[in-house]
């Protein structure tokens, strides 16, 4: 692999890392909290690129569409949760059903409104085009650069949230044990709603985020399903650090093999996953069940 | 009499005599569809009610099989026994290999991890040229030849899935009285007293996982013999999931459920296309519908029912024997 192959495979890989983890803390925060392995995260990817797609097309700002990504999943996700999760909480088999169930149904009526049609967006103009890297000698996307950054900016935020703060420290509380959350007089019931709306809201933001790296259309939500579900695997969890470091290891790994053997790089993933399964059952950060 | 044995009577008359009355669509179209996932269904059945493990890579595992008598026959030009052993040893080859990874973990994480499994393994097919034909996969996939006579002929072909398919429930049901069967089920409701007791937990749970994935094999093998060809798309996302949706409606932790559940499955897709374009949305309510209102699926409500009328005729009959539920 020559030099600027090599830099720009590593920058591609923290590229997709950043989306990655985007993708990933909001299936991890809501497994972390309230135990519900949602496999409708990818539908959440989806219906944000799709809705922000269309805001984005109607104002003509991308911004909005993003921001009308975030509430669109947002409510979505708050709408599984008070609709059909409460009922059954507890019961974490039955409860990934109902997400597999939706998530059905989300992908054919999805199909029927925005048609297998391929969508691009237009970020604003100051994110686009390309940028001469210094000391590194080439030339990139300014976009995915920018996809970096949201991503170190989110981490920071998240991070920040949960160490600073009030609602933070609940979280890392009900994450550790949420019985004696609940049973030190905290309404647990109003903190999964919140925290399935900032899961399922942030997935949302990540297909506007995302899909502006490349485009978005239907099968995008299986593709975001399974990163989310190699991260957390590998990265233990509900470990929110485990995702982050997760998240930068299975997309380096993914962008090295696609760049060095191309027809085998799903096996690399795969062998990813099992060293890690076999070493530390439990992901790299997790803990034992 | 039991009621259960006319009840096991009427339906071997019914099936094996129905080629003789039942429309040629139904025959081979809506029947013989609904026994092979039947018994890739039962796979999951076997591992769910038995195990306890609940598996998404059940299709995955069939499809593995069917790329197997593909790649033998088609691409390398050997003969179909060669293809049916080949591809039955692949799905078992891959089933072992997923058990080992996946079987020290338990319930959702179990879950997890044979979906990622099997979607890895969807991910591979796409890429991969020389073995899995990459986007395209394998065509003209041909059924065995015995006597002149192709084994895809509509009604041979049903007889033919008609038979694996009773033989493999026969074979669930008998596997449950097993001291293997027996161990399992112990296994999935008390572990840590079974490792206490001696019995090695991960190797049983390796050799339910092979065993089924033995059985999803015969029925990728029947699926690839009906469709004549196999490419990703057999083995993606939405495939994945309908096999755990076919063995949830028809009650995951009975055998005949999986039966029952994939022919509620075959009649909707089939008969809900035909009125709107929307049936994988009526498939996702029923899902739901299911999984919310009656988690033991149709058998489950089937048992419920009959108890409900034997309490009314005979207060106080013998609980009906059925089979295990974690």
């Amino acid at each position: 692999m020559s030099w600027p192959q090599f830099v720009t495979v590593t920058l591609n890989g923290l590229t997709l890392a950043a989306l990655y983890f985007v993708v990933a803390i909001g299936f991890t925060l809501i497994f972390g909290v309230l135990r519900v392995v949602n496999l409708a995260h990818g539908s959440f990817y989806l219906l944000g690129g799709y809705v922000g797609w269309t805001v984005a097309d109607r104002t003509g700002s991308w911004v909005l569409g993003a921001v009308a990504a975030l509430v669109a999943a947002a409510l979505g996700g708050l709408l599984l949760e008070l609709g059909l999760l409460r009922r059954i909480h507890g019961q974490d088999l039955r409860e990934a059903l109902v997400t597999i169930g939706v998530s059905i149904v989300a992908a054919d009526l999805m199909l029927a409104q925005w048609g297998g049609f391929t969508y691009d967006f237009s970020p604003p103009d100051a994110i686009t085009g390309g940028v001469r890297l210094p000391l590194l000698g080439i030339g990139y996307p300014k976009y995915r650069l920018f996809v970096l950054a949201f991503a170190l900016a989110l981490g920071l935020a998240l991070w920040l949230l949960l160490a600073r703060t009030r609602l933070g420290i609940v979280v890392r509380a009900a994450i550790d044990d949420r019985d004696m959350v609940a049973a030190v007089g905290i309404d647990v019931q109003r903190l999964f709603a919140l925290m399935f709306a900032v899961g399922a809201g942030l997935a949302g933001l990540a297909g506007v985020v995302g899909g502006s790296v490349l485009s978005i259309s239907s099968g995008e939500d299986a593709r975001y399903l399974l990163a989310s579900l190699i991260v957390v695997i590998v990265g233990g969890m509900g470990s929110l650090p485990g995702t982050a470091v997760a998240a930068l290891l299975v997309a380096l790994v993914e962008q090295y093999s696609l760049a060095l053997f191309p027809t085998y790089a799903a096996i690399v993933s795969f062998l990813l996953m099992v060293v890690v399964l076999v070493v530390r059952p439990q992901g790299l950060f997790g803990r034992p069940a | 009499m039991s009621v259960r044995r006319a009840l096991t009577i009427v339906v071997l008359l019914l099936s094996v005599s129905f080629p003789f009355w039942g429309s040629p669509y139904f025959v081979g179209r809506i029947f013989t569809p609904a026994l092979f996932l039947g018994v890739i269904a039962l796979s999951l059945s076997l591992l769910a009610g038995f195990g306890g493990m609940v598996s998404l890579a059940q299709m995955t595992i069939a499809g593995l099989a069917g790329y197997g008598y593909g790649y033998l026959t088609v691409t390398l030009g050997q003969p179909w026994w060669l293809g049916i052993l080949g591809g039955l040893l692949v799905a078992a080859l891959a089933a072992a290999l997923f058990g080992l990874i996946a079987v020290r973990s338990s319930g959702i994480y179990f879950l997890m991890i044979t979906l990622a499994l099997g979607m890895v393994v969807y991910a591979l097919a796409n890429q991969n040229r020389s073995v899995f034909g990459g986007h395209t996969g394998i065509l003209g996939i041909r059924a065995p030849e015995l006597f002149g006579q192709s084994l895809a002929e509509r009604t041979v072909f049903y007889y033919l899935c008609l038979g694996v398919g009773l033989a493999s429930y026969a074979y669930v049901r008998y596997l449950a009285r097993t001291p293997f069967g027996l161990a399992l089920q112990a296994l999935r409701d008390e572990p840590r007293r079974l490792a206490a007791l001696g019995y090695h937990v991960a190797l049983h749970r390796v050799a339910a996982f092979t065993l089924a994935g033995f059985l999803a094999g015969i029925g990728g093998l029947l699926a690839v013999w009906y469709n004549g060809a196999i490419s990703p798309t057999t083995i993606d996302l939405t495939r994945l999931i309908n096999v755990m949706v076919i063995a949830v409606i028809g009650g995951l932790a009975y055998a005949e459920g999986a039966f029952l559940g994939a022919l509620v499955f075959v009649l909707v897709t089939n008969f809900a296309s035909s009125f709107t374009q929307r049936f994988n949305t009526v498939i996702g309510l029923v899902f739901l519908s299911t999984v919310l209102l009656s988690p033991e699926g149709l058998s489950g409500l089937l048992d419920r029912l009959a108890r409900a009328v034997r309490r009314r005729i005979r207060p106080g009959a013998a609980l009906p024997q059925r089979f295990p539920t974690e």
